[in-house]
């Protein structure tokens, strides 16, 4: 329970359906915040819904494990010149593995978590399909998890659209009912943003930006780090006055390539292969998938290419896209429905 | 329902009837303003001196020096940062001197004092490992800038006895003309003779909701009339030291307390010390448990210890499932269990630290209470280690 609306939902809807329901809210970050959902207020607020449903609540302290496993990856990766989504590895090492290991060991048939998203049982078989409200739909962040894992997850929320959650959450008396829905990174301040949390870690490599095509330095950067491969805001046009994108980042080097777009299109996204994650069993190539590599990204064609390493091959070119991302594959036949997840490899 | 079986008492002790009996007369009705000059004030005040005279009593001091706060964390503030504002009137520079282990009251009031006001600087006292204050580590802190010495006479969290003669010893055999001297005795009120293992020291904090009384009910008391600026001057109540209309239920509620503790001490440690020896030799069984402290003198009502590779939250989380209730003795402001300052102190590893219990008892604990906590305990450290092998 983030403090949150959905989780409240969540929490109060199981208790209606006859369930045993006990609150947990992860302690998280242990540094200041002002954007996330690990304040004292929301945790307040998580205590106060569990009050109010008349459940336990709980608070379990995942501060080391959350350094450990998202925040110092975190800026590590920066430091690669990658773009990690630390949102997902939250979910995969600390919620769905550290708390779902607990919950095993202190007894519980099931975790429950607010997002949108879907769990489907058809014949015995575990699926994880999308959220019911598309501008909602959270199967990206979950994007690795196994059949096993579905097996003891309920998404209480996710055939619901957003509305009917707040609509369940007045019924309820839920003070959360109107609370915005957070969207930033839990342990970066709104306010001051990603540069100043990694400033205040890292010394920050300054860079030249340098065109592709005619490998002329057309600027400069004080921090090579925060540039993410396609991202165009922030990278002035060449001398053409055409828009360019990053293409590349070199931190060792201190270098961002850009290119004007038909330059940097790529139709080969390359996956790290330690990261593959597959909800059933593995693809093999030739696979058609439907890849999406944003919370909120289109999911497009593509085939899986396995020889001479993972890969996939989009139908249509695409903009760049970020070493450290994640990609997750969905269905084509059925396109709500998640088949995998990668990372998105370096060059 | 789960029938309660409370090991908390360390965070807050079972309300006494007695207490909520002589609290009684105060809450219904005209309660004069123990300020003002007509009858009922007169009542009032006559409640609150008889008050301050049981609490003067209790501590060993004369009434004159007992400042009622609303708790521990208020009389430690007053005392740390309000010694160290008399010291800064007359110094240009002023230091504070906290050991290692304090309770978040003196820790957060020291730091409070050397972010906020200029000249200030907050220095360590370290603990050996066995949670007890190294006197010359005290003495190499000390030096002629030293506005107040704060140690505690008891740790909240492990319940280790600190030696205070040998800080005030060498904190007047080092510091020409002596400094100030104050311990946090919230933990120590319910087990120790505070006249007697605080007689050297010039502050005292005590709080009621740790012997039986109502909470928002504390004292700072003053041995020695040294120098303190009050922090909150308000209406000059408590000679200037603390402003604001004393709570007469609060102060009659913390007398009956410590009337209550003085009367029972040598019955309840006589008592409550068989119960630590049979809980110590019986957790020690338990695989992976530690007694914390193992070498250090302590009051009897504490147990703590520490399980290697389990966690606090779900040995707490089982454990209240039972209707036990324990604690990690160390949370955030959220409520989650964090790594302990103290602990860390000690030079105990994260490891051990993070599987923390502490089991606090009193006189209402039995030893019937115990053997259903061993029992209980028990099934929860054995289920536990099975699931995390399973």
């Amino acid at each position: 329970m983030s403090g949150g609306v959905d989780s409240s939902v969540a929490a109060g809807l199981l208790g209606e359906q006859g369930h045993d329901v006990v609150g947990a809210t992860l302690k998280l970050w242990g540094g200041v915040s002002d954007s996330g959902c690990c304040s004292v207020a929301d945790v307040d607020d998580a205590r106060r819904v569990a009050q109010t449903l008349g459940i336990d609540h709980h608070v379990f302290n995942y501060t080391d494990e959350f350094n450990r496993h998202v925040v110092d990856p975190f800026v590590r990766a920066h430091l690669q010149g990658t773009s990690p989504n630390p949102c997902i590895e939250c979910n995969r090492h600390i919620k769905f593995d550290v708390l779902f290991e607990r919950a095993r060991r202190l007894g519980f048939d099931a975790v429950a978590t607010g997002h949108h998203a879907q769990v489907l049982v058809r014949d015995g078989v575990h699926e994880l399909a999308r959220g019911a409200d598309e501008s909602k739909d959270q199967s990206y962040v979950l994007g690795y998890l196994h059949e096993d894992q579905l097996a003891q997850l309920l998404l209480p929320i996710g055939a619901m659209n957003k509305n009917e959650v707040r609509v369940h959450a007045q019924r309820l008396g839920l003070r959360t009912w109107d609370k915005p829905d957070s969207q930033d990174v839990c342990f970066i301040e709104a306010s001051k943003g990603r540069e100043a949390f990694l400033r205040q870690r890292v010394a920050l490599t300054s860079a030249k930006i340098v065109d592709r095509a005619s490998g002329e330095v057309i600027g400069e950067t004080e921090a090579a780090e925060l540039m993410t491969v396609g991202q165009r805001r922030g990278v002035l046009p060449g001398r053409d006055g055409r828009k360019r994108y990053v293409s590349r980042v070199d931190v060792a080097e201190g270098l961002v390539e850009v290119g004007v777009l038909e330059d940097v299109l790529q139709s080969r996204l390359g996956l790290d292969e330690s990261s593959l994650s597959f909800t059933h069993d593995a693809l093999v190539e030739g696979d058609e998938v439907l890849a999406q590599w944003s919370a909120h990204g289109r999911a497009v064609p593509a085939t899986v290419v396995r020889e001479p390493s993972w890969a996939l091959t989009l139908r249509a070119p695409a903009r760049p896209v970020a070493p450290g991302q994640t990609v997750v594959m969905y269905r084509v036949d059925e396109p709500s429905i998640v088949v995998g997840a990668a990372i998105v490899a370096r060059p | 329902m789960t029938e309660l079986l409370y090991f908390d008492h360390a965070a807050s002790a079972p309300r006494r009837d007695e207490v909520a009996d002589a609290m009684e007369r105060w809450q219904h009705g005209v309660v004069g303003n123990p300020s003002g000059s007509h009858r009922a004030a007169r009542d009032a005040r006559r409640a609150v001196e008889e008050a301050r005279d049981e609490v003067a009593a209790f501590v060993g001091a004369k009434p004159g020096g007992v400042i009622f706060t609303a708790g521990g964390t208020e009389s430690c503030h007053l005392a740390v940062v309000g010694a160290t504002l008399a010291h800064r009137a007359t110094h240009s520079r002023s230091v504070i001197v906290t050991s290692r282990v304090e309770h978040d009251a003196v820790l957060d009031a020291a730091r409070f004092a050397a972010e906020q006001f200029e000249g200030v600087e907050h220095r360590f006292i370290d603990v050996d490992a066995d949670g007890v204050v190294d006197l010359e580590s005290l003495r190499g802190v000390l030096d002629p800038d030293v506005a107040v010495v704060s140690v505690m006479t008891v740790n909240n969290e492990t319940g280790v006895c600190q030696p205070l003669d040998g800080v005030s010893s060498v904190t007047m055999g080092t510091v020409p003309g002596g400094v100030s001297t104050h311990s946090d005795a919230v933990a120590a009120a319910p087990w120790l003779f505070l006249p007697a293992v605080t007689a050297t020291i010039d502050l005292i904090s005590i709080c009621a909701h740790k012997i039986g009384g109502p909470v928002n009910a504390g004292a700072l008391i003053m041995r020695r009339d040294v120098p303190l600026i009050g922090v909150v001057p308000g209406g000059g109540q408590e000679r200037g030291r603390r402003g604001g209309t004393l709570d007469v239920a609060a102060c009659v509620g913390l007398a009956a307390a410590v009337r209550l503790t003085h009367k029972e001490l040598v019955d309840v440690n006589d008592r409550v010390i068989d119960f630590q020896h049979k809980l110590c030799a019986a957790l020690s069984f338990l695989p992976g448990c530690a007694i914390t402290a193992p070498g250090s003198r302590k009051v009897p009502g504490t147990v703590h210890v520490t399980f290697e590779g389990l966690a606090s939250d779900e040995i707490l989380f089982l454990l209240d499932q039972e209707g036990v209730c324990a604690s990690a003795a160390s949370s955030c402001s959220s409520g989650a269990a964090v790594t302990s300052h103290v602990l860390a102190a000690m030079g105990v590893p994260l490891e051990r630290a993070r599987g923390s219990l502490r089991l606090s008892m009193g006189p209402e604990t039995t030893d019937e209470d115990v053997d259903r906590l061993v029992a209980v305990l028990s099934s929860v450290i054995y289920r536990l280690h099975a699931e995390a092998s399973a």
